[in-house]
C-alpha cells in the first residue's frame, strides 16, 4: 500500500458537470479509495451487510475492505470488468471458498446480522439459506428429477408427492418444465447449455432460499432463454432477494433495482439502478455503462 | 483455387505445415506396437485355449508293430497317439540306423540325414514297468493298425490301462464244505462261461471260491461290459458316500467330544492355580464411580467447548477429555475384571463332563464299527465282479494289485472306458463333454487325476473374500488419504509409500503373511497373548493410553483449522503434537491387546492337541495376504477416480447446502464409481492370478476339505484350500510324470484363465449397470 487514501468529496447528484475522473489511477496506483455508495441503498433493510471485507488467494489481494448492505428482496446486480473479483464476492456469501486452502480473509458478512464467517457458524445450515447458481452450468450425473430435488434429499425428505411437487414446482420457476416435464428420468447431463443452467437454478430454488446468488447466469444462454430468465428473476424477486452478477449493462438495467460496480477487487460504486445509469457520480462509472470503458 | 494478383499477402497466405506435423510415421509405429501386443497377448491366449481344449479329446489308439532287431520277438506296442513329430536324428541314433540299414533290417533303408518322423505313444500299464509314453521312430514300424477291440481304461489309480477286454469274472463264496472241481461250464445271463473252484482264506476262515469267467466276444460282449462297470460305478458310489458321509463324522464327533474334555482339563488346571479374584466391593465401587465420572466429564466437555480461540489449549477440555477417558477405561475394568470373571471348573463339573464324554464316546466307537462291518461287507462284495484285460506286450491281464499280479483287475477300479476307435464322432464327442463335466465337477484323486472342483471352489472363494476385505479397504483409505487428509508433506510420503508397496515382490508377500497373519494374528486368536502383561502394569499402561488420548483430543480440538484464518505456529505445533500421540496411543493400544492378561486364545485345547484352528495356514490368511498386496491397485485407483470428479459439481453439491460426507456419498463417490470398479477389476484379476504368496500362507496340493460347506460360518476361513495357479505349478513341476502331466497343465491353465475371465466379465457389466444408473440409491 502505498500513498494514503485521497479523501474524495463526492458531489451532489445534480449531474450538472461533467463527472470527476481520478478513481481508476488511485486504485492502480494502490491509493485505498472510498466506494461511493448512494444513500438509498444503506437507507432500507438489509439482508445482508458485507461489512470490511477482504479476502486473499495466498499472497494476491482478491477483494478490498468491501462494504456493502444488500437490500431485503430487491436485486442487486454486481458488474465489473473480469477478474474484479464478482465471483469471489458472491462465493464468499455462502464460504465456497473456504474449500480453497489458500484462502485468507478479513472482516465479516451478516445475514440477517448473525456473522457468516464467526468460527462457531454451521456452515452447512448457512449454505441451506442461500441458492447458488454458478457462471458454469454444473448439473450432476443424476435424472433431471434427482437434480432438481437434490437439496430436498439432503435434508432427509424421502415422500414422493413433496419431492414431485417442489421438483415440478421449480422447474416452471425456472421455464423449462415444459422441455423436460417427459423426460425426468433421464441423465441431466443429456439437456443443452442453456437447459442445464436453468436447471441448475430450478435446483438453486427448490429449497426457497433467503437469498438467491446468480453468478452470471445468463452467459452460456441464447436471448430468448435469457429473457425468460430475466422474467424469472423479476418473478421471484418478489419472494427472495437476488444477487446477480452480470457482465451485460442492458441486463442489469433491466431485472436490477441496485447496481455495484467493482474494479480490481474494490468497490467503486453502489446505487439504485437507475441512478447509476442515469446519473453516475463517478466518471468511471458512465464510461462503464455506456461501454466506453477502456 | 484461381489466387487474385490484386489480394495481398498474407501471414495466413505464407503458414506452411512442416512434415513431421501430420504424424504419419508415428501412426505406423503405434499401429504397429499395438498389432505386436495383439499378436503376442492372442497368440498366448489362442495356444492355451488350444492345446487346453484338446485334451479331453478321445485320441485314437495305435497297435504298432516294430521290427525285430538284435534277433528278439518283434515288440508290440498298444497306445495312445499323442503326436506326429519331425526331427532330426542325433548322432548316436544316425550311427544305430546305419547299422540297422547295414543289417538290412529295416523295411525300407532309411536315410538318416533326412528329417524323419515319429510318433508320441501313451502306452499306459504303468505296473508292467516301461514308461507310460515312447517315442516311436516310424522307420522301426512294422505295422500300424487300429484294432476296434482295444481299450483306454481311465482307472482311479495306477494311470490308464490299454489293451483288450477280453472276460469278465465273477465270484462267489462258498461255505467250506462245497465241493472243488477244477473247470466246469458255467452259464451266466451274459453267456456261456467256465467255472472254476478252489480254497481261500478270509480272515483265517477256509472259504470256498467260485470264479465264473466269461469270454466276452464282439460288439455284444463290450456291451455287457460296459453295463457291467456302470453298476460297479454305483457299487463304489454308495461305499464312498458311506466313508465320506456318515463314517467320517463319527470321527469327527469323536475328535470334537475329546476337545471339549481337553478343554474342560485345561480351565480345570486355571481355576486351581488363578485366586487372585476380584473383591465386590472394589469392582462394583469402580463401574459406579466410572458412570458418574461419564455423565460429569461429558457435561464439562459440553460447557468448556470453545472454538472461537484456535491455538490455546484449555485446561477445563482437557480435564472432560481425561473424565470421559477415565471413566471408559473403569467401565472397561468392569467388563473384563469382574469377581466372577475366573474360570471356574469345579472338579464334580469336570468329572462329569469326562462321564459323559465317555459314555458318548463309547456309543460312537460302537457306531463306527458297525459302518466299518458294512464297509467291508460292501467291499468284499464289490471284489466279486471282475475284469480280464490283456496288455499287448507282455500279454498279461491288469493286475488289482501291482503286488499280486495273479488276481484280475476289479470292476469298481475303472472310472471311465474308452473304446476310441470303434467310437464315431458324436461318440467321441459324448466321451469329451463327459470328462469335462467330470473334470469340473468331481474332487480331485491324491494321485492328482479326478475333477477340479475343490481347486474351483478354492479359488472363487479366495477371490470373493479377496474382494470384499480389499474393495471396502483401499476405498476408505483412498477417500480419507484424498478428501479428508490435509494435503501436505504426509499425505505425499504416505502416496508414495502406498505406490511403492505396488512393487513389492509377491512372494514377499508370502512371506510377510505367514509370519505376520499365520502365526502372529493366528497364533493369538488360537492361544491368546504367548507373554502376557501382569495386571498391574497393563493397567497403568491403559491410564497412559487414557492421558495420551485426552491430551490428542485436547491438541486437536485447540489446533483446528479455520477456513479463512491463517493457522498460528501454535496452532500446527498443536497439530503435530496430536498427531505424534495418536501415533502413540496406537501403538499402545495395539501392545495393550498384543499382551492383555484376560485372553486366553479360543482354540487353546486344539493346540495342545497339536492341531492349531487359525495358527495355521487358511484360505482367511491367504485372502488377507493377496489383499495387501491388491490394495495399492485399489488405493491408486480409486483415489485418480476421485480426484477426476470435477470441483464444478462438488461445489454445487456443497452449495445446495449439503455437508461434505453427503457430497462424497451422493455426488463423488456414484461419480467415481466406475473409476473404483475399474481399481477393483485390476486388483482381482492381479489377485486371481497370484501364485507364490499362496504356496506360503495355505494352498495345498490336496485340501481335505472344501473351504465352503453348508454348515456355520459356511465360509471357513481357517481350512486350508486348494488353488488353480498352484494346482498348475504343481501339476507342471512337482508330479512324478510331466508327460502325462502336460496336458492337464494346458486345460487347468484354460480353466484359470476363463474363470479370471468371467469374475472379471462379472465385474464390467456391474460396472456398466451402475454407470448407466442414473440416480444415486439412497
Ligand atoms: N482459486 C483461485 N486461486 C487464486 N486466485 C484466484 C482464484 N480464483 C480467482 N482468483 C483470482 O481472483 C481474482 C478475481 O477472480 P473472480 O473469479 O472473482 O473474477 P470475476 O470478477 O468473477 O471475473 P469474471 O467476470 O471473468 O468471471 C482474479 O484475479 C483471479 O485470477
Ligand atoms: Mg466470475
Amino acid at each position: 500500500m502505498t500513498g494514503t487514501a485521497t479523501p474524495r468529496i463526492t458531489r451532489p447528484s445534480n449531474g450538472a458537470d461533467e463527472p470527476e475522473l481520478g478513481v481508476i489511477e488511485a486504485i492502480r496506483a494502490g491509493h485505498e479509495v472510498r466506494s461511493v455508495i448512494h444513500e438509498q441503498v444503506t437507507e432500507g433493510d438489509a439482508v445482508l451487510n458485507i461489512e470490511a471485507f477482504s479476502l486473499y488467494y495466498g499472497q494476491a489481494q482478491a477483494l478490498h475492505s468491501v462494504t456493502a448492505p444488500v437490500r431485503r428482496g430487491k436485486v442487486t446486480a454486481i458488474s465489473g470488468p473480469s477478474g474484479c473479483g464478482k465471483s469471489t464476492l458472491l462465493r464468499s456469501v455462502n464460504r465456497l471458498n473456504d474449500l480453497i486452502d489458500s484462502v485468507r480473509i478479513e472482516g465479516d458478512m451478516l445475514l440477517n446480522g448473525e456473522s457468516i464467517y464467526h468460527p462457531r457458524v454451521d456452515v452447512i445450515s448457512l449454505r441451506k439459506r442461500l441458492g447458488m447458481v454458478f457462471q458454469k452450468p454444473n448439473p450432476f450425473p443424476m435424472s433431471i428429477f434427482e437434480n432438481v430435488v437434490y437439496p430436498l434429499r439432503i435434508d432427509g425428505e424421502k415422500r414422493r408427492s413433496v419431492l414431485e411437487e417442489a421438483c415440478e414446482r421449480s422447474l416452471k420457476g425456472a421455464a423449462i418444465w415444459d422441455e423436460v416435464k417427459d423426460r425426468l428420468k433421464e441423465s441431466a447431463l443429456g439437456l443443452s447449455g442453456g437447459q442445464q443452467q436453468r436447471l441448475c437454478i430450478a435446483r438453486a430454488i427448490v429449497a426457497d432460499p433467503e437469498v438467491l446468488l446468480l453468478d452470471e447466469p445468463c452467459s452460456a444462454l441464447d436471448p430468448v432463454a435469457t429473457l425468460r430468465i430475466e422474467e424469472l428473476i423479476h418473478e421471484i424477486s418478489e419472494r427472495y432477494t437476488v444477487l446477480i452478477v452480470t457482465h451485460n449493462m442492458q441486463q442489469a438495467a433491466r431485472v436490477s433495482d441496485f447496481t455495484a460496480f467493482m474494479y480490481l477487487g474494490r468497490l467503486v460504486e453502489y446505487g439504485p439502478t437507475d441512478e447509476v445509469f442515469q446519473r453516475p457520480r463517478l466518471g468511471e462509472t458512465e464510461q462503464y455503462v455506456t461501454g466506453r470503458f477502456g | 483455387m484461381q489466387e487474385q494478383p490484386t489480394q495481398p499477402e498474407t501471414q495466413a497466405h505464407r503458414r506452411v505445415t512442416p512434415p513431421a506435423a501430420r504424424g504419419g510415421p508415428l501412426m505406423w509405429l503405434m499401429g504397429g506396437a499395438l498389432a505386436a501386443c495383439l499378436v503376442l497377448v492372442l497368440g498366448l491366449i489362442g495356444l492355451i485355449v488350444v492345446r487346453g481344449s484338446q485334451t479331453f479329446w478321445p485320441k485314437a489308439i495305435e497297435r504298432v508293430e516294430m521290427v525285430a532287431v538284435e534277433g528278439g520277438e518283434p515288440e508290440v506296442l498298444l497306445g495312445r497317439l499323442m503326436e506326429t513329430d519331425v526331427y532330426r536324428p542325433d548322432r548316436d541314433e544316425r550311427a544305430r540306423i546305419e547299422a540297422l540299414n547295414a543289417q538290412g533290417l529295416l523295411p525300407q533303408s532309411v536315410d538318416p540325414d533326412e528329417p524323419l518322423e515319429r510318433i508320441l505313444l501313451q502306452v499306459g500299464n504303468r505296473e508292467f514297468g516301461a514308461a507310460a509314453f515312447r517315442w516311436v521312430p516310424l522307420y522301426e514300424v512294422a505295422s500300424r493298425s487300429r484294432p476296434e477291440n482295444t481299450v483306454v481304461l481311465e482307472r482311479l489309480e495306477w494311470g490308464p490301462f490299454i489293451g483288450s477286454v477280453d472276460a469278465l469274472v465273477f465270484d462267489r463264496w462258498l461255505p467250506e464244505d462245497e465241493a472243488l472241481f477244477d473247470e466246469r461250464p458255467a452259464s451266466t445271463d451274459i453267456g456261456e462261461g467256465v467255472a472254476t473252484r478252489e480254497v481261500r482264506f478270509v480272515g483265517g476262515e477256509r472259504r470256498v471260491l467260485e470264479r465264473v469267467t466269461v469270454p466276452l466276444v464282439g460288439e455284444e460282449g463290450f456291451r455287457a461290459f460296459e453295463r457291467e462297470v456302470r453298476s460297479a460305478k454305483d457299487r463304489r458310489r454308495v461305499i464312498e458316500r458311506l466313508e465320506r458321509g456318515e463314517r467320517s463324522e463319527v470321527d469327527r464327533r469323536i475328535g470334537a467330544l475329546n476337545m471339549r474334555v481337553r478343554r474342560a482339563e485345561l480351565e480345570r488346571e486355571e481355576t486351581v492355580s488363578d485366586d487372585s479374584s476380584m473383591p465386590f466391593w472394589l469392582w462394583g465401587g469402580t463401574t459406579i464411580a466410572s458412570i458418574g465420572l461419564l455423565f460429569a466429564g461429558v457435561r464439562l466437555r459440553r460447557s468448556t467447548t470453545d472454538p472461537d480461540h484456535p491455538g490455546r489449549v484449555k485446561p477445563g477440555g482437557f480435564l472432560a477429555s481425561l473424565m470421559i477417558g477415565v471413566s471408559l477405561a473403569g467401565l472397561f475394568f468392569g467388563a473384563v475384571d469382574h469377581p466372577w470373571s475366573g474360570p471356574s471348573m469345579s472338579e464334580e463339573r469336570l468329572e462329569s463332563i469326562r462321564a459323559e464324554h465317555a459314555s458318548e464316546v463309547e456309543r460312537l466307537i460302537e457306531r463306527g464299527e458297525e459302518i466299518d462291518a458294512r464297509l467291508s461287507e460292501l467291499r468284499r462284495d464289490d471284489a466279486r465282479f471282475r475284469v480280464i484285460v490283456t496288455d499287448a506286450r507282455t500279454g498279461r491281464f491288469a493286475p488289482e494289485e501291482v503286488g499280486r499280479p495273479g488276481e484280475p483287475m476289479r470292476l469298481s477300479q475303472i472310472d471311465r472306458a474308452v473304446r476310441s476307435n470303434a467310437l464315431d464322432f458324436s461318440g467321441r464327442l459324448g466321451v469329451y463333454f463327459d470328462r469335462w463335466a467330470q473334470f469340473l465337477t468331481d474332487r480331485p484323486r491324491p494321485d492328482g487325476e479326478g475333477g477340479l472342483l475343490s481347486v474351483i471352489v478354492g479359488t472363487v472363494t479366495l477371490t470373493m473374500l479377496l474382494t470384499i476385505t480389499v474393495v471396502p479397504l483401499g476405498v476408505i483409505a483412498a477417500i480419507y488419504l484424498r478428501e479428508y487428509a490435509h494435503q501436505g508433506f504426509i499425505t505425499s510420503v504416505l502416496r508414495i509409500a502406498v505406490n511403492n508397496l505396488a512393487g513389492v515382490p509377491s512372494i514377499v508377500y508370502g512371506v510377510f503373511g505367514l509370519g505376520f497373519f499365520c502365526y502372529i494374528v493366528g497364533g493369538y486368536i488360537d492361544t491368546g497373548p504367548d507373554a502376557p502383561a501382569a495386571r498391574t502394569p497393563w493397567w497403568a499402561l491403559v491410564g497412559a493410553l487414557v492421558l495420551a488420548a485426552s491430551l490428542a483430543i485436547t491438541l486437536m480440538g485447540a489446533g483446528r483449522r479455520i477456513p479463512g484464518r491463517p493457522s498460528s505456529r501454535a496452532a500446527s505445533a498443536c497439530r503435530i503434537g496430536a498427531g505424534l500421540l495418536w501415533v502413540a496411543a496406537v501403538a499402545l493400544v495395539f501392545y495393550l491387546v498384543a499382551a492383555t492378561p484376560y485372553f486366553g486364545g479360543f482354540f487353546r485345547a486344539e493346540v495342545s492337541a497339536g492341531q492349531p484352528v487359525f495358527g495355521a495356514r487358511g484360505i482367511l490368511w491367504a485372502s488377507l495376504t493377496l489383499s495387501l498386496l491388491t490394495l495399492p491397485v485399489v488405493i491408486v485407483a480409486t483415489e485418480e477416480a476421485i480426484a477426476a470428479v470435477p470441483r464444478s459439481i462438488r461445489e454445487a453439491s456443497l452449495g445446495c447446502g449439503a455437508s461434505k460426507w453427503q457430497t462424497i456419498r451422493r455426488v463423488v463417490l456414484p461419480g467415481a464409481l466406475p473409476g473404483i470398479m475399474t481399481g477393483a477389476i485390476l486388483a482381482i484379476a492381479r489377485g486371481a492370478g497370484e501364485v507364490a504368496p499362496l504356496m506360503l500362507v495355505g494352498a495345498v496340493k490336496l485340501a481335505p476339505q472344501l473351504p465352503v460347506s453348508t454348515e456355520f460360518p459356511f465360509i471357513h476361513g481357517e481350512r486350508s484350500f486348494m488353488h488353480l495357479g498352484f494346482h498348475i505349478y504343481d501339476l507342471g513341476f512337482q508330479s512324478r510324470d510331466s508327460e502325462a502331466a502336460q496336458p492337464l497343465v494346458w486345460t487347468t491353465t484354460l480353466l484359470l484363465i476363463a474363470i479370471v475371465l468371467l469374475l472379471n466379465l462379472a465385474a464390467i457389466v456391474l460396472r456398466s449397470r451402475l454407470r448407466s444408473r442414473k440416480g444415486p440409491a439412497v
